[in-house]
């Protein structure tokens, strides 16, 4: 890092940076800061792409006009059929994104995730079981998501709380769960109608295509509501880290803590889940990249946030321009890509024990 | 030393189990003020479990823990943790942290959502660095040090908490003996009063060694299945009777050649090394 490696620092813990005004003080991760910074470039970059390539390539100066509202003969192209869509990529994946970090950090198991603690396969369950019994509208399917999400995830804790939350059997049941919904979702497809099948499928994949501001709008409006959770977890994750006899004797409500986090991910995902489909691995991934960036003690929340939303806005545009004129399903292709990830990732934490943390020094 | 006849912290009829299984029956349990209380006895009479109930760890099954004469638990927890401190058995760090983050955990009581970092933080976490000479270790992970420097840095974030009442559940466990005696050195500084005319802060510990207890105790508390079998100044209770009462041991207590506090040395054993036998006197 920058200029101050001489003696160790005294007062501010190394890596950070204490920022303070007459009555406040923070405390301020620099390699973390920067990350951000870095992520939010290529988010941007990642986003002017998007709008850009299409079945037509519209100047990317044409596209940042028309993103700062300034009048352009791309308006329509741009502004009605791309944007809408960008949007509810970048808020799905930032959404995701933060709830894989947060039930990551309760579960303190990497691999503890939305998708696989039952929650998206709740939303997909009721969500396929609702088209099966011919609700097909998009102004319906989103709630009964959120809801199935919500209800998995109220069972998996129901389960599992036993006067406390331990880690190991919070990710077991959730997988028994899990594994049991996808029966069921596998139940209703085999029952449906064949063409509400191959509805059901495209979703469960999770794509964007179609995607406008009817979709855009309430995830909006319902990430917005959620923010002040979001901010309060960012303080509370920080203290349920330590052990739990150690952060109960620091003051800590642990139980209180631990259950606010876990809801307000399982919120955000499945109302990520609700808008943009079950997008795979977007929630596991985000924040142990983001974290292995950041070198940080606990997964940082606003770069698995602009992670999340960098991959899905990446995968989408991928998705759209790989095999085009055919589009996938933003999912598949973050499944391709992440699968492989989580592969690499179990295998060099087995093969190298500790050293992916103590390489960090360098 | 004089006496200290004051208690913030005191258990009344304190009774404490496991699910039905009864651990300590109605204890009463004066800590004194500024003094170094460590309690001993043989495994399993109890003695981590009271000390996780005195730091509100474990709901009492009956009676009480007061603090400043309130029941822990009419106290907000935070409240708690500005005067109690605690440093369980085996704590665990969260992976890749580094010496400087996990000590300045330690001022989490004392901080707000607005205030994350005030300059009593930055002192408090300077101060316990210092203190436990962790300082030149700041920016290592926690996970690379060796077992005697990570239980410093543990002390130091108990430290960072600048709590009156310190709580150690053996802190000298998977050490070799200097860094026992580091660390127990270390505790027994704690409760020397500032010179400033400050009290001394009153530390609680539970320990596994009787001798290290007699010599770094000012009141020590020896435990027997669930009860106190005998508290007050080491050279007034340890003796031969209490060690066979307490432990079952037969055993010589002597006054220590170094600080004449009471030595416990086991009896002769029953079965003794044939090649010392045979060295000639």
């Amino acid at each position: 890092m920058t200029g101050s490696l001489s003696a160790p620092r005294q007062g501010v813990p190394a890596g950070y940076r204490s920022i303070r005004t007459r009555r406040t003080s923070w405390l301020v991760h620099t390699r973390a800061t920067w990350v951000a910074l870095a992520l939010m470039a290529a988010l941007f970059a990642a986003a002017v792409a998007s709008l850009t390539l299409g079945e037509t390539t519209v100047a990317p100066t044409e596209v940042v006009k028309v993103m700062f509202g300034r009048p352009s003969p791309d308006e329509l192209v741009v502004g009605t059929l791309r944007m809408p869509r960008l949007v509810v990529g970048l808020l799905a994946g930032a959404a995701l994104g933060v709830a894989g970090a947060l039930i990551q950090t309760v579960a303190r198991n990497p691999l503890a995730s939305p998708e696989i603690i039952g929650v998206t396969h709740g939303a997909s369950a009721l969500t396929v079981g609702a088209m099966t019994y011919g609700v097909t509208s998009y102004a319906a399917l989103p709630y009964l998501s959120v809801t199935g999400g919500l209800l998995a995830a109220a069972l998996v804790y129901l389960f599992a709380w036993r006067g406390g939350l331990h880690a190991t059997r919070f990710v077991l049941i959730g997988i028994g769960i899990s594994v049991a919904l996808r029966s069921v979702t596998q139940l209703f497809l085999t029952k449906g109608d064949y063409l509400v099948a191959q509805q059901a499928k495209v979703w469960m994949t999770g794509s964007l295509n179609g995607r406008g501001w009817d979709q855009a709008g309430p995830l909006g409006i319902a990430l917005l509501l959620l923010l002040p959770l979001v901010v309060w977890s960012a303080r509370a994750q920080r203290s349920v880290t330590l052990d739990d006899d150690t952060a109960t004797a620091l003051g800590v409500h642990l139980g209180r803590n631990r259950l606010g986090l876990v809801f307000t991910g399982v919120v955000l995902a499945s109302v990520a889940t609700g808008a943009a489909g079950p997008i795979d691995f977007v929630a596991l991934l985000s924040p142990q990249i983001a974290r292995r960036l950041t070198r940080t003690a606990q997964i940082p929340l606003v770069s698995s946030a602009l992670l999340g939303a960098f991959i899905v806005t990446l995968g989408d545009l991928l998705a759209r321009k790989l095999f085009a004129p055919t589009e996938l399903p933003v999912g598949v292709l973050t499944a391709a890509v992440g699968a492989p990830y989580l592969i690499w990732l179990i295998v060099r934490t087995s093969r190298s024990g500790r050293s992916a943390s103590a390489g960090a020094k360098q | 030393m004089s006496e200290s006849p004051t208690s913030r912290l005191v258990a009344r009829e304190l009774t404490l189990a496991y699910d039905d299984h009864t651990v300590v029956a109605d204890l009463d349990l004066d800590v004194p003020d500024g003094e170094v209380t460590v309690v001993v006895g043989p495994n399993a009479c109890g003695k981590s479990t009271t000390l996780r109930a005195l730091g509100r760890l474990l709901k009492p099954k009956r009676g009480s823990v007061l603090l400043d004469g309130t029941q822990l638990a009419r106290i907000p927890t935070k409240r708690i943790a500005q005067s109690i401190g605690l440093l369980p058995q085996s704590p665990v760090a969260p992976e890749a942290i580094t010496v400087a983050d996990l000590v300045s955990r330690g001022r989490q009581p004392h901080q707000h959502w607005w205030q994350q970092w005030s300059e009593e933080d930055e002192r408090a976490v300077t101060d316990a660095m210092e203190r436990t000479d962790v300082t030149a270790l700041g920016d290592r992970l926690v996970d690379e040090l060796s077992g005697g420097q990570r239980q410093r840095v543990w002390i130091a974030m108990a430290l960072a908490q600048d709590t009156d009442l310190l709580l150690l559940d053996e802190p000298t466990t998977y050490l070799d003996i200097a860094h026992q005696v580091e660390v127990l050195d270390l505790v027994r500084q704690l409760a020397v009063p500032t010179p400033g005319g400050g009290r001394g802060r009153t530390v609680v510990m539970v320990l596994h060694d009787l001798n290290q207890a007699a010599r770094y105790a000012d009141h020590l508390v020896a435990m027997k299945a669930g009860r106190i079998a005998a508290q007050g100044r080491p050279g007034d209770i340890v003796t031969a009777e209490l060690v066979r009462e307490v432990f079952g041991l037969a055993s010589l207590v002597v006054p220590c050649p170094v600080t004449g506090d009471p030595l416990v040395v086991p009896d002769a054993p029953r079965i003794t090394s044939p090649r010392k036998a045979a060295t000639p006197s």
